[in-house]
């Protein structure tokens, strides 16, 4: 600790010493000018009304001092000085030695601290500049407060060390600032080593690390945790309590695994809500929370992505001359600094060489285009065989999905069997993608539009899948509601019996209550649809990290062995890994809140993990990777993924009924009415008739409308705006190429003229205006005269020299000597008749000029 | 009175130009750094400090930043050189109170640092960076995979895109105006800046 704080003293000493030295400069010289001013003032006063002692008078005077501008001390000072050169004298003797004391002193102080702020140039080792810097500080430190005393002294000691504690404070907590940020220090580690752009994955990492953690906060903070402060307990009612037939299995890890048994009747599914309207003392209103949060969890994804898309666009008009200078931009940026590691600086050559060479390429050859037919055919067979692909995986969840529901009915089926989706979907997920890429070879794209085209395809590969796991899903739901109803049945008709039968038996008035886990249930689907979305969710993380382990790590050994071509592909990584998750997780957040936690964890562990294997594996690709916040492409995938993830939610939340009894929403017709009910008994009324006015569809296509037209208007805006800028943008580039030319010829032509023209074109512009300042300037009026004069002779054109002027205009200006029509508007034409009939030379601009300058020198 | 003023407000900027730049806990960190690179324990640094840095032993352009340390004619720096060097890479704050108007600008700010990565491409510090010059850095960027004929071809069309007064050279405004560059330059992220690399 102490050596910690010897060391940053240390620091101080020799890097900020000019800094202290010259902030206790001003803090002296304000010191000593006040002082000055206070003591001539003090023995003015002296005389006056003898004051009692010369301490109080100064400590008085630097209060002053600290309070007043040094330029009211001037004042006093130079008044004082009339009175005190008659008074001096008086002052006595002891005074005056403790004034000399202190004058020494300071003197001394004065000495020390030049030697501070001169240390820095003297050539002595750096031990021995420490050893004298810090006597001299101490010395400093010592006396520079003693100067000061009695009540002034305190007050300057206070605000010095306020002031030291507050730049103290400030530096604390920019420290603090930067530790606060996570996993920086990581990031910047990676970044060392692979580059900024491979940093820029993790960062985004980070970004949605941050975003899931705000969901995380609003599910947990409004639901979750409520339901579990507030809510029933569990084993109250049959919705949270494991029915009696599950109840011997409910605990075994096997069926924990597949989220049944009791995770199944815990807060982290949908069906464990109960549907009072309020719970607790604080009569909390969950299931209106919980529809809320569901839907705000959809709002602030998709506007956490439109702002930051906007916030891009915004940066990205800022670099509108993208196609000016493509080899200057390559030239002067393409190496990135960043790069530490031999493996990756190999890599980077090699991606600057095929860059510059591609720019070559499509310099000489953008139209040059040999076999257009074949390459036409062999891109439509690529498409096709996509396509093919695609429906083939597409037919095989289907298939899948049907028969895990065939299996799910019988009992005793074995693991694989159980896990059948998943396992299939994990494998198109690691195969397809390397399919495709070794079509997409064939249809021979430029690198970047063949990786969109990449991206694309693999994107519409998880689509696909996930969407026909839905459809096969929603099959299964619509199954359920069918049974549903026939349970019940069975369940009113239970509950019935039990009563009459209680009633029946003539014992007393209440029955002993019939145990929740033996109520009749229906299916609930909604939980079942959270469990398949979790399992599927857990699955793709497992995926995840053991391609990642296995796969990248095997990789990279025989990249390190074998050869050096086959490199990390980080962006496929980045569509299979994070945007697949995001779907899966925001669609299955309203059936099991509990889901986000298992993403925060998965993005965490994530962030470790890939960071591990990107320190420990991983030779990265040679691509230029910008899967970064500033990518809008990205983004834009983003949010495509977040609009297909709110159409099933926004569906089932729309037309499906609710199960009967389970869920927060149990007992409605549909999952919206709950904003309903609370309007209507928790507003006043007029409030509710305005709702209902509101909801009328005769209100709302018109709003619809209107909000069509508003993006038809605000697009076609957008585009004129854009029309406009491409307008400027060729304007000034051609300005520019007209001003390169006339450079050209103009430097070519003459370069003196160039220089002329400088001096001339200001004289031009203000050229009486100058006339009148010089002639007030000029110290000597008489000379003021021959100036105008020989201006006025140079106008007419006569020989303008007389006599002995010569020698007073050693080097006059030449802004007011010279008033010719400039010359820039005749020198690309020579052949012009000069405006003023000059005398002069056949050459007008060099001839002219010269001897108009040559003038006063004469 | 004024004089004095002034003078005293000059000083203050000359000081504020390197030590505004770095906090507290950056100068400490430098300077650990700093006595970490000093093999020789004499209080300065030599190139051979520096090329120990992986960053800047494999940078095409690692000999030319590190002659950017060195002042003309110099083999050594001492730590407020370096510090002088580093306040170059330092992200611009973006908070405009802190910019004093009568005060030099700081080290981090715009011009100054497009004018360290200037002089890096500038060898001869005509302020003008030449094909010759241009072609060199080519030649340490590539090496050997592109002909030379290529690398004119490009360091042709380089300076027809940024040259704007035909002298077929880029002068500094010229370098400035690359539109994107200038982005790119001043750009956080982007920055080629290996502050963190050295310390």
């Amino acid at each position: 600790e102490k050596d910690k704080e010897e060391d940053e003293s240390k620091e101080e000493d020799s890097c900020s010493q000019q800094n202290r030295a010259s902030r206790k400069k001003n803090y002296q010289q304000k010191n000593s000018d006040g002082k000055k001013a206070g003591e001539e003032g003090s023995r003015q006063r002296e005389r006056g009304k003898k004051a009692p002692t010369k301490d109080q008078k100064e400590s008085e005077n630097k209060e002053k001092k600290t309070n007043k501008k040094e330029k009211e001390g001037d004042d006093k000072q130079k008044t004082d000085r009339k009175n005190s050169t008659t008074t001096s004298s008086n002052s006595s003797d002891e005074e005056s030695l403790s004034e000399e004391e202190l004058a020494m002193l300071m003197e001394q102080v004065e000495q020390k601290k030049k030697l501070i702020s001169t240390m820095r140039n003297k050539p002595w080792r750096m031990m021995k500049k420490l050893s004298v810097l810090r006597e001299a500080q101490a010395f400093v430190e010592k006396f520079e407060g003693a100067l000061g005393k009695g009540k002034g002294k305190k007050l300057y000691a206070y605000k010095m060390m306020m002031a030291k504690k507050w730049v103290k404070f400030k530096r604390d907590f920019d420290n603090f600032k930067t530790q606060c940020i996570p996993w920086e220090m990581k990031i910047k580690e990676v970044e060392s080593h692979f580059g900024s752009s491979v940093a820029s994955y993790f960062i985004f990492l980070r970004w949605m690390y941050g975003v899931n953690l705000v969901l995380f906060g609003l599910i947990f903070g409004l639901v979750i945790i409520p339901e579990i402060l507030m809510g029933m307990p569990y084993g109250s009612m049959p919705r949270k309590t494991v029915p009696r037939a599950e109840q011997a299995t409910a605990m075994d890890f096997s069926v924990l695994w597949d989220f049944e048994g009791y995770i199944k009747y815990s807060a982290l599914f949908y069906g464990y809500y109960n549907n009072q309207r309020t719970i607790g003392w604080l009569k909390y209103r969950l299931p209106m929370a919980y529809f809320t949060v569901g839907i705000s969890v959809f709002g602030y994804s998709l506007m956490v992505v439109i702002r930051s898309m906007a916030r891009n666009a915004n940066e990205s008009t800022a670099d509108g001359d993208d196609d000016n200078f493509i080899f200057s931009w390559k030239m002067f940026t393409s190496w990135d600094y960043l790069i530490g590691n031999p493996e990756t600086a190999d890599n980077k050559f090699a991606s600057i060489t095929t860059s510059f060479k591609e720019s070559i390429v499509d310099e000489q050859e953008s139209n040059k285009d040999e076999n257009i037919h074949l390459r036409r055919f062999l891109r439509v067979l690529a498409n096709v065989l996509i396509i093919c692909c695609l429906c083939g995986s597409g037919y095989l969840i289907y298939f899948v999905v049907k028969r895990s529901q065939t299996f799910s009915k019988m009992q005793n089926v074995g693991w694989y069997e159980r896990n059948e989706v998943e396992i299939v979907m994990s494998l198109l997920g690691m195969f397809c993608p390397p399919l495709f890429e070794t079509i997409a070879a064939l249809e021979n794209y430029h690198p970047r539009i063949g990786l969109k085209w990449q991206l694309g395809r693999i994107f519409a590969l998880f689509l696909g899948n996930l969407y026909t796991f839905l459809l096969a899903l929603m099959d299964d739901v619509n199954e359920k509601l069918a049974e549903e109803d026939v349970v019940k049945n069975i369940t009113h008709w239970t509950l019935l019996s039990h009563h009459n039968s209680s009633v029946g038996n003539g014992s007393t008035a209440t029955p002993p209550p019939l145990d929740p886990a033996d109520v009749p249930r229906g299916p609930c689907w909604e939980t079942t649809v959270g469990i398949e979305i979790v399992r599927l969710t857990v699955s793709d993380i497992l995926v995840t990290y053991i391609t990642i382990l296995v796969g990248d790590f095997i990789r990279a050994c025989f990249v390190r062995f074998m050869n050096y071509c086959w490199c990390w592909d980080l962006e496929a990584g980045f569509v299979s890994h994070n945007c697949l998750s995001p779907f899966l997780f925001r669609m299955g957040s309203f059936y099991a809140p509990g889901l986000v936690g298992i993403n925060v964890l998965r993005l965490l562990t994530s962030m470790y993990f890939q960071c591990w294997a990107v320190m420990s594996s991983n030779v990265p690709h040679a691509r230029v990777f910008k899967a970064s916040k500033s990518n809008n492409f990205y983004m834009g995938l983003l949010l495509l993924i977040l609009f297909l993830s709110l159409l099933p939610v926004a569906y089932t939340i729309m037309s499906l009924p609710p199960s009967f009894d389970c869920g927060p929403f149990s007992g409605k017709k549909r999952m919206y009415e709950v904003i309903q009910e609370t309007i209507e008994l928790d507003f006043p009324l007029f409030v509710a008739k305005i709702f209902s006015y509101v909801a009328n569809p005769g209100l709302i296509i018109p709003a619809i409308l209107l909000m069509v037209l508003a993006i038809y208007y605000l697009n076609a805006v957008a585009e004129a705006y854009q029309r406009a800028n491409a307008e400027l943008k060729k304007k000034m580039q051609m300005q520019r190429e007209e001003e390169k030319n006339k450079r050209n010829n103009k430097a070519s032509t003459n370069p003196v003229l160039q220089d002329l023209e400088d001096l001339f074109t200001p004289s031009t512009k203000s050229e009486s205006h100058l006339k009148e300042a010089e002639d007030k300037k000029i110290d000597f009026p008489n000379r003021t005269s021959p100036v105008v004069k020989q201006d006025k002779a140079a106008a007419l054109g006569g020989s303008p020299m007389t006599g002995g002027r010569g020698t007073a205009f050693t080097l006059p200006p030449h802004m007011f000597v010279t008033r010719p029509p400039t010359p820039h508007v005749w020198a690309p034409y020579p052949g012009q008749p000069r405006p003023r009939g000059y005398p002069l030379g056949p050459v007008p601009g060099r001839g002219r000029g010269q001897p108009r300058y040559s003038y006063p020198a004469q | 009175m004024e004089k004095v003023n002034r003078s005293r407000d000059k000083q203050k900027g000359k000081k504020d130009t390197t030590a505004e730049v770095f906090s507290h806990s950056q100068i400490t960190r430098l300077y650990s750094r700093f006595t970490s690179l000093d093999k020789g324990e004499n209080g300065t640094l030599s190139r051979e400090d520096f090329q120990r840095i992986p960053e800047l032993a494999i940078n095409p352009l690692g000999d030319r930043i590190i002659n950017a340390f060195f002042p003309e004619g110099e083999d050594q720096v001492n730590f407020r050189g370096f510090m002088r060097t580093l306040a170059h890479f330092r992200p611009i704050e973006d908070n405009e109170k802190s910019k004093d108007q009568n005060g030099p600008e700081p080290l981090n700010s715009r011009s100054n640092k497009l004018h360290f990565a200037f002089r890096l491409y500038d060898l001869d510090k005509d302020d003008k960076i030449s094909r010759d010059e241009l072609l060199q850095v080519l030649r340490m960027m590539v090496g050997v995979n592109i002909s030379d004929e290529q690398l004119g071809s490009i360091a042709d069309r380089t300076i027809q895109e940024a040259d704007q007064d035909g002298d077929s050279a880029i002068s500094f405004a010229e370098f400035v105006k690359v539109g994107k560059l200038h982005f790119y330059l001043l750009n956080e992220t982007a920055h080629p800046c290996f502050l963190h690399t050295l310390t």
